[in-house]
C-alpha cells in the first residue's frame, strides 16, 4: 500500500539526527544501536498494549473466519467455507450496494459544505470562535445520541413529516422515512453529513490558516481577484488536506454501524444491513463467529482496496 | 484547560500525570473484587426497563425479602436492555463468566440448553413441588430433550385492546368472534377526513414480528411447522396460514390496518391512547404503561378473533428463570429460583403485571378480581408456544423477512411463504 | 455634509464610502450565510431539547411546538435521579479522563519514535498501525472480552480505558506523528550535540512545541472514550459499574420510546464533552492540521 501520500514519506534531511541510514542489512553502528534502543524504550509501553489489545484479537478473529466457530468448544475447520457463502449472499450484496451508497452520499456533502463553511469562517474577524463551536458540536455528540435525534425527527409522525407535508405541502403524504431503503438510506446519509461537516470544516480551515499570507499577497499584487486566488493558488495547496479528508471519510463510511443498528437495525427485510450490522447480527443474533468475522475480513480487503485506489488517484492529480 | 496544558509542558508534572493515571487505574481494578467479598453474591439478569414498576418491585420489595430470608445470600440485580440481552449472553458464555441466575424469555431456553450453558434442574430438591404447582404449558417451555433446564416465572399472552370511547361512538355493542367480524368492525372504526386522509385506524398490529402474526395464524387455523419440528413446507406455506396472512395484509392495503404493520406511524400505544387507532394487539404489561400515560383512556379487551378454519388462540410469551453451568453458586442460585416461585414472590410480581405461573395462585382474591388479568388468563387456556427449537432466532428472522416482503407488496404472501418455508426446512435438517 | 468640501473631494468621498459599503455588505452577507448554516446545525439539538421539555404525551403533538406549550423539568429530574444515573456520569467521566490521559502519554512517545528515531522494523510497524484503522473494531470484541477474563478485567472500568487507548493508538500516533515532523529539528540537534539524553529533548523540547496537537489528541481520545457504547455493553456487568451511553439506551423502551427522558438524559451527556471541546479548541485547529496532513 501506497500510503507516502498521508503522511509517511520519509522526510528528506534524515531521520535521526545524523545522516540517513543506507539500505541493505543492519548492521548498526555503536551510535546507531543506541538509537535504536532509545527508540524501543519509546515504543514499546504502547506497542506492546497495541499488539495484546488490537494485534492479536484481530489475528485471533482472522482464524476465527476459518472454522465453524463453536462458542462452547468443538469447533470444525471451515476452509474458506465462509468467504464463499458471503461471495453468494445476496444480503452481502445489498450490505456492499448500502455501504457504496451511504459513501457516495454522504462523503461529498461532508466535504462540500466542510470547505464552504471553513472559506467563510477563513474571512471574518469576529465570532470566529463562536461559529465554529456551533458547527463543531455535531461532531463532539456521541452517535447514540445523534442517531435518537433523527429517529424522532424523521419519525413518520415526526417533525419533518410534519413540516414538509402539513405545513408547506411538499409532499402529498407522510413518508415513512426510516421503515423503506430508498429514504432511510438518505437520512442515515444526512445525519452523516451534518455529524460531519463540522470535521472537515475544522481541517480546511487549519489548512486555509496555514496558507502563507506571502503566497496570496503575491498573487494579489500580480492582479489576481479573490476568485482567482481562491480556485488558482488556495484550492491546489489544499490539495493533500482534501485526499487525506476523502481517504478518512471513505473509511469511516465503510465503518459505519450505529447509526443504522440504532435507527433501521438493518431492516425492513435486511434492505438497509451495512458490513458491520449484518456482521453484528451473524455474531450475536446467530452466534456464528465465524462468518461475522470473514465478513469483517472482506470489509477490511474492500476498504484497502478503496483507499489504495484512493490515494493513487490523488497522487497522480496531484503531480501533474 | 490552561493549567493542563502548561502541566504537560514541564516534565515533572507529566510525570505525576503519568503516575497519577497508573495509581487510579490500579486502585480501581483491586477495588473491584474487594468490594463482593464476605457473603456470597449472585448476579440476577433481567430485562425490566429502568424506571418500571416490574424493577421497583423487584428492588425493592422482592429481592429484600430474599435476603431476609437468606441473610448469607446478597442478589445483584442487573437490568440490560431487551435488545440487547442476546449479544450480551452470547459473549458471556463464550467468555465463560456468566451470571448466576437469568430471567429469560421462554424462547431462548432451548438455544442455550443446547449450547450446554444451563444447568439442568430436574433432579434439584423442590423441583417436583415446582413442576406440580405451575401450569404444565409454561413449564414445557423449559424442557429441552427429555429435561428441564429452568423453572417458569411468569406467563402472558396477547389479547386485542380497543378504545371503548371509539366503540360506543361507532355503536359497536358485541366484540368480534370471527375474522369476518373482525373485518367489518375495524372498518367501521376507520375514518377519513374531508380530504381523504385517515384519522382514525380500525386496528393496529404493533409491528411486522412473527410475535404480533403469530397468533392470527394459529387462529386460522394455520402453523409453523408440523407437530414434530421437522418440515415447514406444508405449514407455514399451507393454506390456512397463507389466508391469515392475507387477511392482514389486505385490511392493511384497504387502509384499515394501521401503518404500523410496516413499522411506521405512531407506535401502537400512542396511537391507541391518542385515540387513532381503534383497536391493537398486546400483553398485560400495556395495561399499567397505558393507564399512567393516559389517565383518561378507556382500554377494553377480548380474545383473537377465530378464522374460517380454527379457533381463537394466541402466542404464549413469558420467562424463565434458568441457572448458568458457570455460576460458582448453583446451590444459592436454585435457593433464589425457589424463592422466586414462592407464593408471595409470585404475588408481588403480580401488582405489576407479571403474570403468576402457579396455579394455586390464580384462586387467589387478587387475581381473581384483577381488572385485566381473567381475559389473559381466558386466553392463555388456548394460547400456543412459538416453537421450542434451537434455531428459532433464525427461523423467525426468516419468517419476518417474508412477511415484510409481503406487506410492502413485493411479493405475494403465497410466493414469501413458500421459499421461507423452504429455508426452514433447510434449519431444521 | 457638502458645505465647505469641494465637488473633487466629495466624489471621492462618495466613492470611498461605496466601497465601504459593498465591504459591509458582503461581510453581511456572510455573517447571515453562517448564520442560517449554524442554525441548521443547531436545530435537531433545539427540536429535542424542546422535546426534553415536554411530557411525554406531548412527543408526537400536532401540530409540533418548538416551544413547549406545557414545559416541565420533569424529565430530567427523573432522567438524573434514576437509579445510578448519576454514577453512570462519574464512571463515563473517569473512564473517558483515564483514556485521555494514557493516550496522551503512550501515543506521544510513539510519535516520538516514529518521527524522530531509527529503527529496524520502523516502517512495518507503521504499516501495521495503519492497517488496523481499516478493521472494524467490533470483530474483535469476542477475542477482546476473552483476554479481558485471562487478565480478569472483566466487569470493571479499566477493561473500558485499557481497549479504549489501545483503540485509539493507530490514529493518534499516526496524527502526532505528523506533527512531530512538522516542527523544526534544529532545537532538538542541538540539544542533542550538547549531550542530552533523547527522554529528556522529547519531554523539554519537544512535547511543549506539540501543545496544539496534544490538545487535539486530548479531544479525540476524551470524545472517543465518552460516546463508546458496544465494547462497554459487553464487557460491563455490574449496574454500578455502567457508562452513560448504556444508560441512555435503556431508557429507549421495547416497547414505546419516552423521548422527553431520552433527550433529557442525552442533554445531560452532551454537557461534559461540551465543556472539554470549548477549553481545548483553541489548539485544535492548529493542532489537528499539522498532523493530520503536514504540508
Amino acid at each position: 500500500m501506497s500510503v507516502d501520500g498521508v503522511a509517511t514519506h520519509a522526510h528528506p534531511s534524515a531521520p535521526g539526527f545524523p545522516a540517513g541510514r543506507r539500505p541493505g542489512p543492519w548492521h548498526p553502528s555503536r551510535q546507531e544501536r543506541q538509537e535504536a534502543l532509545a527508540a524501543l524504550a519509546f515504543l514499546l509501553p504502547g506497542l506492546i498494549w497495541f499488539l495484546l489489545w488490537t494485534a492479536y484479537p484481530l489475528l485471533k478473529s482472522f482464524w476465527m473466519s476459518f472454522f465453524h466457530w463453536q462458542i462452547l468448544g468443538g469447533s470444525t475447520f471451515a476452509g474458506l467455507a465462509h468467504y464463499a457463502r458471503a461471495f453468494a449472499d445476496p444480503v452481502i450484496r445489498t450490505a456492499l450496494e448500502n455501504t457504496l451508497l451511504y459513501a457516495v452520499l454522504s462523503v461529498p456533502g461532508q466535504i462540500l459544505f466542510g470547505f464552504l463553511v471553513a472559506a467563510l469562517l477563513d474571512s471574518i474577524t469576529k465570532g470566529k470562535v463562536f461559529f465554529r463551536v456551533l458547527y463543531y458540536i455535531p461532531v463532539i455528540s456521541s452517535w447514540v445520541v445523534v442517531s435518537l435525534i433523527f429517529m424522532y425527527l424523521f419519525h413518520s409522525e415526526g417533525l419533518m413529516n410534519y413540516v414538509l407535508v402539513d405545513l408547506t405541502h411538499f409532499l402529498p403524504r407522510h413518508v415513512p422515512w426510516l421503515s423503506q431503503r430508498g429514504t432511510a438510506l438518505l437520512v442515515i446519509a444526512l445525519l452523516g453529513t451534518w455529524k460531519g461537516i463540522g470535521w472537515s470544516m475544522l481541517l480546511f480551515l487549519a489548512a486555509l490558516q496555514g496558507i502563507p499570507s506571502e503566497v496570496v499577497e503575491a498573487a494579489s499584487t500580480d492582479g489576481a481577484g479573490g476568485w482567482q486566488i481562491a480556485t488558482r493558488v488556495k484550492l491546489p495547496l489544499l490539495r493533500p488536506m482534501l485526499m487525506f479528508q476523502v481517504v478518512m471519510l471513505t473509511i469511516g463510511a465503510f465503518q459505519a454501524f450505529i447509526q443504522f443498528y440504532i435507527m433501521t437495525g438493518g431492516g425492513p427485510m435486511n434492505q438497509t444491513q451495512v458490513f458491520l450490522t449484518y456482521m453484528y447480527k451473524q455474531a450475536f443474533d446467530f452466534y456464528d463467529f465465524g462468518y461475522a468475522s470473514a465478513i469483517s475480513f472482506l470489509l477490511a480487503a474492500v476498504i484497502l482496496a478503496i483507499s489504495v485506489v484512493q490515494m493513487r488517484f490523488f497522487r497522480q492529480d496531484y503531480e501533474y | 484547560m490552561q493549567s493542563f496544558g502548561k502541566g504537560f509542558v514541564c516534565p515533572q508534572l507529566a510525570k505525576t500525570v503519568a503516575l497519577g493515571a497508573t495509581a487510579l487505574l490500579l486502585l480501581a481494578f483491586f477495588m473491584a473484587p474487594a468490594a463482593a467479598a464476605a457473603k456470597v453474591t449472585l448476579t440476577f439478569w433481567h430485562t425490566y426497563n429502568t424506571q418500571s414498576p416490574e424493577e421497583k418491585v423487584l428492588l425493592e420489595e422482592v429481592i429484600p425479602a430474599f435476603e431476609k430470608e437468606h441473610p448469607d445470600i446478597r442478589i445483584q440485580a442487573q437490568g440490560i436492555p431487551y435488545p440487547d440481552f442476546h449479544q450480551k449472553l452470547i459473549t458471556s458464555v463464550a467468555g465463560g463468566i456468566v451470571p448466576d441466575v437469568v430471567r429469560m424469555d421462554i424462547i431462548w431456553t432451548p438455544e442455550f440448553a443446547r449450547m450446554g450453558a444451563l444447568v439442568q434442574v430436574d433432579r434439584l430438591p423442590g423441583f417436583e413441588a415446582i413442576a406440580k404447582g405451575a401450569f404444565p404449558g409454561p413449564l414445557a417451555t423449559c424442557a429441552w430433550q427429555g429435561h428441564y433446564y429452568g423453572v417458569p416465572l411468569d406467563t402472558n399472552t396477547q389479547v386485542i385492546l380497543y378504545n371503548k370511547k371509539l366503540f360506543r361512538e361507532a355503536g359497536i355493542q358485541e366484540p368480534p368472534k370471527t375474522f369476518a367480524e373482525f373485518a367489518e368492525v375495524a372498518r367501521k372504526l376507520t375514518k377519513k377526513d374531508a380530504s381523504g386522509k385517515t384519522v382514525q385506524w380500525g386496528f393496529a398490529l404493533p409491528g411486522p414480528w412473527a410475535w404480533y402474526f403469530l397468533p392470527w395464524v394459529w387462529s386460522n387455523g394455520g402453523a409453523i411447522t408440523d407437530a414434530k419440528i421437522t418440515r415447514a413446507t406444508g405449514y407455514l406455506n399451507g393454506p390456512r396460514t397463507v389466508e391469515a396472512l392475507d387477511f392482514l395484509i389486505n385490511l392493511y392495503k384497504e387502509g384499515v390496518l394501521a401503518p404500523t404493520i410496516a413499522q411506521s406511524g405512531l407506535d401502537s400505544w400512542t396511537g391507541l391512547g391518542q385515540g387513532k387507532y381503534a383497536m391493537t394487539q398486546d400483553g398485560p404489561w400495556a395495561f399499567p404503561s397505558l393507564k399512567a400515560q393516559y389517565p383518561n383512556l378507556e382500554i377494553g379487551s377480548f380474545l383473537f378473533p377465530a378464522g374460517a378454519g380454527g379457533k381463537s388462540r394466541s402466542v404464549v410469551g413469558g420467562e424463565n428463570l434458568v441457572i448458568f453451568k458457570g455460576s460458582k453458586h448453583p446451590k444459592e442460585a436454585w435457593e433464589f429460583a425457589r424463592f422466586m416461585l414462592s407464593m408471595k414472590a409470585q404475588m408481588e410480581m403480580a401488582t405489576t403485571g407479571q403474570m403468576p405461573v402457579l396455579k394455586a395462585a390464580i384462586q387467589e382474591p387478587y387475581m381473581q378480581n384483577h381488572p385485566y388479568y381473567g381475559i389473559y388468563l381466558e386466553q392463555l387456556k388456548t394460547a400456543l408456544p412459538r416453537t421450542p427449537h434451537p434455531a428459532w432466532a433464525k427461523m423467525e428472522d426468516t419468517m419476518q423477512q417474508a412477511f415484510q416482503a409481503a406487506v410492502a407488496g413485493k411479493v405475494s404472501v403465497k410466493a414469501a411463504m413458500d421459499s421461507a418455508a423452504e429455508e426452514i426446512d433447510g434449519l431444521l435438517r | 455634509m457638502a458645505t465647505a468640501a469641494s465637488p473633487m473631494a466629495q466624489v471621492r468621498k462618495q466613492g470611498l464610502s461605496r466601497a465601504a459599503l459593498a465591504r459591509r455588505v458582503g461581510s453581511l452577507a456572510i455573517y447571515a450565510l453562517l448564520s442560517v448554516g449554524a442554525l441548521g446545525m443547531m436545530m435537531p439539538f433545539l427540536y429535542s431539547f424542546s422535546t426534553s421539555l415536554k411530557r411525554n404525551v406531548f412527543a408526537f403533538e400536532f401540530p409540533p411546538q418548538l416551544i413547549p406549550l406545557h414545559p416541565t423539568l420533569q424529565n430530567y429530574v427523573e432522567a438524573w435521579t434514576s437509579n445510578n444515573f448519576q454514577l453512570y456520569f462519574w464512571n463515563s467521566l473517569i473512564v473517558a479522563t483515564l483514556t485521555m490521559l494514557l493516550s496522551l502519554v503512550v501515543a506521544s512517545t510513539q510519535a516520538y519514535a516514529f518521527a524522530r528515531l531509527r529503527f529496524p522494523g520502523k516502517n512495518a510497524v507503521f504499516m501495521l498501525y495503519l492497517i488496523t484503522m481499516m478493521i472494524p473494531s467490533t470483530v474483535m470484541i469476542l477475542p477482546q472480552f476473552v483476554l479481558a477474563r485471562t487478565f480478569g478485567l472483566l466487569n470493571s472500568l479499566p477493561a473500558l480505558v485499557v481497549v479504549y487507548v489501545a483503540g485509539g493508538i493507530p490514529f493518534q500516533t499516526f496524527m502526532l506523528r505528523g506533527f512531530f515532523e512538522s516542527l523544526p529539528r534544529e532545537l532538538e540537534e542541538s540539544a542533542y550535540i550538547d549531550g542530552a539524553n533523547r527522554f529528556v529533548i522529547f519531554s523539554r523540547i519537544a512535547l511543549p512545541l506539540a501543545k496544539p496537537a496534544l490538545g487535539t489528541l486530548a479531544i479525540f481520545s476524551f470524545l472517543g472514550a465518552w460516546d463508546e457504547f458496544t465494547w462497554a455493553l459487553t464487557v460491563i456487568n455490574d449496574v454500578g459499574k455502567r457508562t452513560l451511553p448504556i444508560a441512555i439506551r435503556l431508557f429507549q423502551g421495547q416497547h414505546a420510546t419516552q423521548w422527553g427522558l431520552v433527550f433529557a438524559a442525552s442533554m445531560i451527556a452532551i454537557v461534559p464533552v461540551m465543556v472539554v471541546f470549548v477549553a481545548f479548541q483553541k489548539y485544535f485547529v492548529r493542532g489537528i492540521a499539522a498532523g493530520a496532513v503536514k504540508g
